[in-house]
């Protein structure tokens, strides 16, 4: 028996995919071309959100000057924590750069609580109502998931059709042979940073649509981005995109047929079975 | 020579020890009490750090008259940070670093369950201020802790009353068949709460036509939102914390689930301002389950010189955040640690012998606070050993409150109503059932 409500939250999963796959995009990007981990990637967001905020809320900036600040603000956090953070460790063993991203994260979650307090804050819009025969749907979830779909098309087309695009590439695949070619690794380090912090904004612009921002935001989502990006495999962006969409699934269909809390017990289950099977992540050659 | 020398050595001998003798006499006296609440992290926002500014400010009019039995309160406030293992590591430093006499605050269960029956372990004393939950105590025994708040078997059984009594002359129908719906954060806050909820409900004989828990870290509620869609709810009883109940609200608004009163049950539901800031009008009309906010009560009910207190807690939280709403968990912050240092402390001292975890239990023990006796209204008894929920008042009621045009109103019990409640829904709100 055909069963609207399954409908629906078969639908909304596949909207949530989108605002999972919009977050992870960032993260395996700089992944899989400086092979380092942004753990402290959500905060990230965070600083994006807080922007938006901050700007709209209290300077009366427009939406969207105010995101598109937050987009190039991150982007700049991205270039900085690259810079400052990353280089000093890029030929140390990977414990290192966990360890230090991960101070990051700390230092973040600290500093917003300082400059902005424990408040929730949120831009008190209201988005439209999606109704469709009788399944509502979420409008700022609607446009999440169009701007991912927008977004890894841009991202592949940048890869794909541009000279750097393609030195990014090149230097995913062999990093020591690369500088005998004539490519610039620092350059390549410092614009996939750009583009990775860029990418963060972008999510922070949609994720502000539908979350109150705190400085704890990061709890929410850091842990299952990192996990999206490993079950797609770390570094493999079109496994990362897809993944998202699976574990949205598993969530929201998962925890619509059972108690809520059975759709990430199943979702985290699926995740453990795949380590096993495919610990190079799903989508891995 | 070797004379003056004796001399010199006898003078300087005198100096020092008049020396030692005056510093220790200048020493104040002074109680230390280890103060642990999550000044960082969600529960920051969602009532905790109002409750430590309650706390603090009790202390600091208590030193302004002079302390307790001419000890000064020392007060060491440590951040939890919304951690339980933190909570956890903070209460240990406290009693084995910083030797403090005893801890006190705690707002969230998640905390106060495992930091209880550590405490208590160790024979130290531990004074429980906001943390609800019942099973902190329930068959627990516990010895050296004692908790004053109402809990949360008390939460879940006001609601349904209130439901049950409003039924018939609000609702229009028969108790059986409004559908209340129960959801929860699932820690042990949420989940009592929800315990409480589906006893009372169902012994009250009301149909529960979904009783569902969730992670209030969960970054997703749409799948609970269409599941409440399909059992339509007249009622819908919510515990959480935030940001859990912010995205419940805006997912709920954006995913089409109405209904004729939503009932919260303290923690991100206390916080009228917060609740105004980012829903406005929409927050009009919530239900929310507590102890009462002090400032809402009648003065003349209360013991005399009560309202004054009252009046000075408001003044100074308000001095202190520029807030326009004073929130329950202030009161409840304040209050707790104004029972504690105003009728517990002082007899430990006097009548025990001094403020060792014995002492502190026997005047716990002792304590008999009638109704009206303190500034949320409600007296203090705690339950014997041997009860199954020794060491809990047994005087504590909480109220329902309701939120309209941004102020908060008292609608149950009907004794303490300020306000006829407004449910359903009318018919023009966002959220109203169609």
């Amino acid at each position: 028996m055909f069963d609207i409500f399954l409908l629906e939250a078969v639908i909304n999963g596949v909207l949530l995919g989108g605002v999972l796959a919009l977050l992870a995009l960032g993260l395996n990007l700089v992944f899989g071309v400086i092979d380092v981990v942004w753990i402290c990637y959500a905060e990230l967001v965070m600083v994006g959100m807080y922007t938006i905020w901050w700007l709209f809320v209290h300077y009366g900036v427009p939406l969207p000057i105010a995101i598109a600040a937050a987009i190039a603000l991150v982007s700049l956090c991205g270039v900085a924590l690259h810079q400052l953070v990353i280089r000093p460790v890029l030929g140390t063993p990977p414990i290192n750069q966990l360890l230090v991203t991960g101070g990051v994260l700390f230092f973040m979650q600290a500093a917003a609580t300082l400059a902005f307090g424990v408040e929730f804050r949120n831009l008190g819009l209201r988005m439209p109502i999606v109704e469709v025969s009788d399944m509502f749907f979420s409008f700022a979830r609607i446009l999440a998931f169009g701007t991912a779909l927008v977004g890894v098309l841009v991202l592949w087309l940048f890869l794909t059709r541009t000279y750097l695009g393609t030195a990014i590439r090149a230097i995913s695949q062999d990093r020591e042979i690369m500088p005998l070619m004539g490519v610039d690794p620092r350059k390549i380090y410092l614009t996939t940073s750009a583009i990775g912090g860029g990418m963060a904004g972008v999510a922070a612009s949609l994720l502000a649509l539908q979350y109150d921002v705190h400085p704890a935001i990061g709890l929410s989502f850091g842990p299952i981005t990192f996990m999206i990006c490993v079950l797609g495999g770390l570094g493999n962006m079109a496994g990362g995109f897809i993944a998202a969409f699976v574990f949205a699934q598993f969530i929201s269909v998962g925890g619509f047929y059972f108690q809520i809390e059975w759709g990430y017990v199943l979702a985290f289950a699926f995740f453990i079975v795949m380590m096993f099977v495919k610990p190079q992540g799903l989508f891995s050659r | 020579m070797v004379g003056d020398r004796c001399l010199r050595r006898g003078v300087l001998a005198a100096f020092g020890a008049v020396a030692l003798a005056t510093s220790a006499l200048a020493q104040p006296r002074e109680i230390k009490i280890g103060v642990i609440y999550d000044y960082t992290g969600p529960f920051a926002a969602g009532g905790s750090l109002a409750a430590a500014i309650g706390t603090k400010h009790a202390i600091e009019m208590i030193n302004e008259r002079g302390g307790v039995e001419g000890y000064r309160i020392n007060a060491i406030y440590a951040d939890a940070q919304s951690r339980t293992e933190v909570a956890i590591n903070e209460a240990t430093r406290l009693l084995e670093q910083e030797r403090v006499d005893l801890i006190m605050g705690v707002f969230s269960s998640a905390h106060c369950v495992p930091m209880a029956q550590r405490v208590n372990q160790q024979r130290r004393f531990m004074w429980a201020n906001v943390c609800v939950a019942s099973s902190v105590f329930k068959d627990r025994n516990l010895e050296y802790v004692f908790r004053a708040q109402v809990h949360s078997d008390q939460f879940g059984e006001a609601s349904c009353t209130f439901v049950h009594e409003v039924a018939q002359e609000k609702l229009g129908r028969q108790p059986r068949d409004v559908r209340v719906a129960i959801i929860y954060e699932d820690g042990p806050y949420g989940a009592g709460v929800a315990a409480g909820n589906e006893a009372k409900c169902k012994e009250l004989g009301m149909n529960v036509v979904l009783k569902e828990g969730y992670a209030a870290t969960a970054p997703d509620l749409s799948s609970l939102v269409t599941k409440l869609r399909r059992e339509r709810p007249d009622v819908i009883l919510h515990t959480g914390y935030n940001p859990d109940i912010t995205l419940f609200l805006r997912q709920s608004r954006e995913l089409g689930l109405r209904w004729r009163a939503l009932i919260g049950h303290g923690a991100g539901y206390g916080q009228i301002d917060r609740l105004v800031a980012g829903f406005g009008r929409d927050a009009d009309y919530i239900f929310n389950v507590d102890p009462v906010a002090a400032q809402l009560l009648n003065p003349a009910s209360l013991a005399p010189g009560l309202g004054d207190v009252t009046a000075e807690m408001v003044r100074r939280y308000k001095a202190e955040t520029n807030a326009q709403e004073v929130p329950p968990h202030t009161s409840m912050g304040f209050n707790q640690t104004w029972i504690f240092l105003t009728d517990v402390l002082p007899r430990a001292i006097r009548n025990h012998g001094g403020f060792d975890p014995e002492a502190l239990r026997k005047a716990s023990l002792e304590t008999d606070i009638p109704e009206g006796g303190t500034i949320q209204g409600y007296g203090v008894r705690f339950n014997p050993p041997g009860h199954p929920m020794a060491g809990q008042n047994a005087r504590s009621t909480p109220v329902v409150m309701q939120y309209i045009g941004g102020e908060t109103k008292i609608v149950w019990p009907r004794a303490l109503r300020t306000v006829d409640p407004v449910i359903p829904l009318p018919a023009n709100h966002p959220y109203a059932a169609r």
